[in-house]
């Protein structure tokens, strides 16, 4: 229980105060999600599946009280426990889990409660007409992970709960996928819970972003400060990243870069972005690992991107040290990441004055 | 071609096995169910018993059978207090042949509801069917095949079984002699012609049987991968 977010719609928080044992560890969850859109993130074998599961009505052993939405699903100090067919979750497993025995139409049809019309626009969002009379056997990836979008959907959930619907795609494909998502994230009024380990899905679709290790809630709030954050971002299993927000001002045809601008005054080059039209709002990712220190401003060096920095803090983190390095006008700190050795060869200690060097290769888009 | 007398055996036969089909689909395919899902105690003793009658000798079982139906033992005293005879009658033959059939159906349903998926069964639920609902429009479609070819395999059973048959039932013609049973006894009574004639019939029986199997498994098959 708790009090919802701010801007939350009532209708679409989730409240979770969960156990559920696992094989290795008891799962524990406790958080109140009120954005519509909430990110699930953590290493596998975190209890991410385990939670959607027990959220459809799927782990018989789950204790405590799930509410969705104003309905208690759970609630086992009050002896409740509504079965799966009366949650009204659509659930979708990373693995799309279709009904083999029956065509795309069979299985997009199978809820007993699908309502016509809920129907009718599913199969229109995911456009799936062609592929009605085909059976999962003959779908592929993305087609299995539509179909079973659309299943869940006509339906008429109050709560969708996707279990990485996108891992299994290649990029392509991912991208094709991601707007139908956005779609349904902005179209139907139901909450999402969406388990994916991909830091750029986080950011692009959720409101919120929810973070687990071994069984335990890490972190809860929104994803650009989760996942910019350090100890956060080591659940995440994407390797340190540096996210920042900017606007794109300048393509550079001829130098083959395109130049988007973080704040007054400060701006980096990526690799030329020609489909990011000038002034779109991006997010940047570097990997802290990519980023190169210098104690003196470096000359001639292919680096596109040096900027001045002073090392606001230092922290062993397993075998390698991270410095966290202020960048500029304000902003989020970088994240920087180095050996033991370098940091003692280079005399690195805080409050020192150093220039961080980044090719533009790699910077990448998110 | 086979006389009058010959294909009265034939239908006394096949009704029988029909029969014995029949009636033990529904238990074999509970019992497979059971067994592929239970995971607790006396699991291990339940599937011994149960297979029992595949390795016994028929005519052990037969005995066995025999006993059971004594007026003596708790069955057969209820049976006659109540005016049932099943010893000797077409009744017998029924029981036996359910006897050493039922082990074949169950053991193939087991095998096919263990390979139905148990999270497709979850997704059907939170798609709003019940348990009994879930059953039988996700799980027993899936082991559907495993389901048709035990059916067959008991109802082959059926047809030919002899040991257990002869003790509880005799071999008393027009009234508990099968095929298999006439064949012996045309066979021991220099009745070789009479006898191949109806091995014939059990041949075409036989095959008209696994090409039903083939047949339904090839028309699944195409449609998925299970």
């Amino acid at each position: 229980m708790g009090v919802p977010a701010p801007g939350a719609q009532v209708g679409r928080v989730i409240e979770l105060a969960l156990e559920v044992p696992l094989a290795s560890f008891v799962l524990r969850v406790q958080a109140t999600l009120g954005s519509g859109f909430t990110a699930v993130m953590g290493p596998s074998g975190s209890g991410k599946t385990s939670l959607l599961e027990a959220i459809a009505g799927l782990r018989p052993k789950a204790r405590g009280r799930i509410v969705v939405g104003g309905e208690v699903l759970l609630d086992t100090d009050r002896g409740r426990r509504v079965p799966p067919e009366r949650r009204h979750v659509g659930y979708v497993p990373q693995d799309a889990g279709l009904f083999p025995h029956l065509t795309a139409r069979g299985n997009v049809a199978f809820a007993a409660r699908a309502g016509r019309e809920r129907m009718a626009t599913a199969i229109d969002m995911l456009e799936l007409r062609d592929l009605f009379e085909r059976y999962p056997v003959s779908l592929s990836g993305g087609e299995r992970q539509r179909v079973a979008l659309a299943r869940a959907l006509a339906s008429e959930p109050s709560v969708l709960l996707l279990d990485e619907p996108l891992a299994a795609l290649d990029v392509g494909l991912r991208e094709r996928i991601l707007p139908y998502l956005m779609r349904i994230r902005d179209e139907w009024r139901v909450p999402v819970l969406y388990v994916t380990h991909n830091v750029g899905e986080a950011l692009a679709l959720a409101g919120e972003a929810l973070l687990l290790r071994e069984g335990r809630v890490e972190a809860v709030g929104p994803p650009l400060d989760l996942l910019s954050s350090q100890g956060v971002v080591r659940a995440a299993e994407t390797g340190i990243e540096n996210l920042a927000q900017g606007r794109v001002v300048s393509h550079d045809d001829a130098g083959g870069v395109t130049r988007v601008e973080l704040g007054t005054d400060f701006a980096v080059s990526i690799p030329l972005a020609l489909g990011r039209a000038i002034g779109t709002v991006v997010t940047l990712a570097i990997r802290a690992e990519d980023i190169v220190v210098a104690t003196e401003p470096p000359h001639a060096l292919s680096a596109r991107n040096v900027f001045e920095a002073r090392i606001a803090a230092l922290e062993r983190t397993g075998v390698d040290t991270t410095l966290r390095c202020a960048v500029g006008p304000g902003g989020r700190p970088w994240l920087v990441r180095l050996t033991p050795a370098a940091v003692a060869a280079m005399g690195l200690a805080e409050g020192r004055v150093v220039w961080l060097a980044v090719k533009s290769h790699s910077v990448r888009l998110v | 071609m086979p006389t009058a007398e010959e294909w009265g055996i034939v239908f006394l036969t096949i009704r029988i096995a029909a029969l014995a089909t029949v009636l033990l689909l529904p238990v074999g395919v509970a019992a497979g169910v059971v067994l592929a899902r239970y995971r607790g105690p006396g699991k291990s003793v339940a599937e011994t018993v149960l297979s029992l009658p595949l390795v016994l000798p028929p005519t052990a079982v037969g005995i066995l059978l025999l006993r059971a139906l004594s007026r003596q033992s708790a069955v057969g005293g209820w049976l006659a207090v109540r005016g049932i005879e099943v010893v000797f009658t077409w009744k017998a033959v029924l029981l036996a042949t359910m006897t050493m059939a039922f082990p074949l159906l169950v053991r193939s349903a087991r095998t096919a509801f263990e390979e139905v998926d148990p999270r497709l069964v979850g997704i059907a639920r939170t798609l709003g069917c019940g348990h009994l609902r879930a059953f039988f429009r996700v799980t027993l479609p899936l082991a559907w095949r495993g389901v048709v070819a035990g059916t067959v395999l008991a109802f082959s059973r059926a047809l030919g079984e002899f040991g257990a048959t002869v003790m509880v039932a005799g071999n008393i013609p027009g009234k508990t002699q099968t095929l298999a049973l006439a064949i012996f006894h045309d066979t021991q009574t220099g009745h070789e012609d009479r006898a191949m004639v109806l091995v014939g019939v059990t041949v075409a029986l036989a095959f008209a049987a696994l090409w039903t199997t083939e047949w339904v498994s090839r028309r699944r098959a195409r449609r998925s991968v299970v």
